[in-house]
């Protein structure tokens, strides 16, 4: 392959040019009546929204709404998650005990309690941190625990020759050894954290992005709908890639080498 | 010659599909204050187990480990113990992985600190103390694990086929390591091998272990003055003792006229 488009600028001029492309055509299909603008709307009028709604600062409000509700909930989900799941090494007992409600609980899909949660704790931003913390905590507990699990165990037993204890091998090894695949699990957790919030907000709120996208889809306002989901687009990959920073800043010693890719 | 640790009648079965497998069947040998010696036998015949039940992993089901004279139930916290696997904490620096076994000891902080660095420079790995174990080439990781085991001062080194992994020349470099380290701080060595070779080189006993259920099948006395473990090799007797103990292990030397 050319060595411009193989380097980084050059990846990045196909990526925004896909997109660009994307949006001519779309823009020119609404123009020529192949697109209907009142279904699906067009990328100069989602434009125009975004512009009026950052002007009545309505989408900041939004935003900030959603982002408390995921970054708290997920916050707290994660914490509460992976103690417990952590803990869970500690008896081999008590994991075999609970494991099978684990993934009872898990099967349950989460959002499908948003009704009754809203039901206990009221409209509020509360209610739906509380989801937030439901459906990020048990994936959590599973990524941790798994984590302790997949821990090596010569490692374990090094330090118990060498006459560590219990508590010594648990903060020395497990928790360390895992601390990788918990903060790795956060990527997919995060994104779980902001279908929590959005659903929620669904189902009642006052504000959120969730809120502006299901007011404005029930008004026919397709632009305004397409302003909320790009915004959650964007907000994702923010908080992605301050996930894949964290990760780097966190674990300095796991650098690629470059080793682990082969040349096909 | 004083006796440091017997390992007397020591007998362990693991479970397994239809009843137990046993292991080790009345194991017995001794091992003398700064005995250097080699286990081989063949391969699967729990010499791995022994280690693991004088470290304290495993517990015998019968017999008894006996040390300086007192019945104890394992040497947990006196072994240094090494595997084949370097086992360094990737997430821990040179240096960190070092202490480790000081730092679970309790030992002060700056002491060990001193303690480590002098090793680490001693053997030539100064200026590595930050760097982190997979920027290491495999000989020096290993390097980086025996000074971790060293460093800790233990009263018996259990080292499970620590160079078995590693190219000829890094193991002979190694080997040289071993013996120089053993010899400057007075250590007491049980080595692990399926290397017959390097079981004459280094040991100054062998204990040759019949296969499953294993006991001591024999015991061989090395007389080699070495100076390293390349003069070991050229030694006069090495190549006698080489084919004592490959017989003793039933490998065929000679393809057989028939």
């Amino acid at each position: 392959m050319s060595s411009w488009l193989n380097s980084g600028s050059g990846k990045f001029f196909v990526q925004f040019t896909a997109v660009a492309l994307f949006f001519i055509l779309w823009q020119l299909g609404a123009n020529f009546g192949f697109v209907s603008e009142f279904l699906i709307g067009t990328p100069l009028g989602i434009w125009n929204r975004f512009i009026a709604t950052i002007i009545d600062r309505s989408l900041f409000i939004d935003t900030g709404y959603t982002l408390l509700e995921a970054v708290l909930g997920f916050a707290l989900g994660t914490i509460i998650g992976t103690l417990l799941g952590l803990s869970l090494w500690y008896s081999k007992w008590a994991a075999q005990i609970v494991e099978p409600f684990i993934v009872a609980i898990n099967s349950v899909p989460k959002i499908a309690l948003a009704p009754i949660i809203l039901l206990w704790f009221g409209t509020g931003l509360g209610a739906k941190v509380i989801l937030v913390i439901l459906t990020t905590a048990i994936i959590a507990l599973i990524a941790a625990h798994q984590a302790t699990k997949d821990c090596d165990k010569d490692l374990q037993s090094l330090l118990y020759s060498m006459g560590g204890s219990k508590h010594q091998i648990f903060f020395g090894v497990v928790v360390q050894s895992s601390l990788p695949a918990i903060v790795a699990n956060f990527r997919i957790n995060i994104g779980f954290g902001l279908v929590g919030a959005v659903v929620g907000e669904f189902i009642t709120s006052k504000a959120g992005l969730g809120h502006m996208i299901y007011n404005a889809s029930s008004l026919y306002d397709l632009n305004s709908v397409w302003v909320g989901l790009f915004t959650l687009m964007f907000v994702g990959f923010l908080l992605y890639y301050g996930i894949d920073a964290l990760e780097r800043f966190l674990f300095p010693w796991r650098t690629d080498t470059g080793r682990s890719h082969i040349q096909m | 010659m004083q006796i440091q640790l017997s390992i007397d009648s020591v007998n362990k079965s693991f479970p397994s599909k239809g009843g137990s497998l046993p292991v080790l069947n009345g194991l017995t040998f001794e091992v003398y204050e700064k005995d250097f010696v080699s286990i081989i036998g063949p391969s699967g015949c729990g010499k791995s187990t022994i280690f693991n039940i004088i470290a304290g992993l495993l517990e015998a089901d019968s017999g008894d480990l006996i040390y300086r004279g007192q019945k104890v139930k394992s040497l947990r916290g006196k072994v240094g113990y090494m595997m084949q696997k370097d086992l360094l904490f990737p997430w821990l620096s040179v240096l960190d992985n070092v202490l480790l076994g000081l730092k679970v000891r309790g030992v002060d902080p700056k002491e060990s600190h001193n303690t480590a660095r002098e090793y680490l420079s001693r053997f030539g790995l100064s200026g590595f103390e930050k760097a982190y174990p997979q920027t290491l080439s495999g000989g020096m990781r290993q390097r980086v694990a025996l000074i971790r085991t060293l460093v800790m001062d233990p009263e018996i080194l259990l080292l499970d086929e620590p160079f078995s992994a590693l190219d000829y020349q890094t193991r002979l470099y190694l080997e040289g390591f071993l013996l120089d380290a053993v010899a400057t701080f007075e250590k007491t060595v049980i080595l692990v091998t399926h290397d017959i070779d390097e079981a004459v080189a280094l040991s100054k006993r062998v204990v040759a272990l019949s296969g499953r259920p294993t006991s001591v099948k024999n015991i061989h006395q090395i007389e080699i003055e070495r100076s390293s473990p390349i003069d070991a090799r050229s030694h006069k007797n090495f190549g006698e003792y080489f084919h004592t103990l490959c017989s003793e292990l039933d490998i065929q030397t000679q393809r057989s006229s028939a």
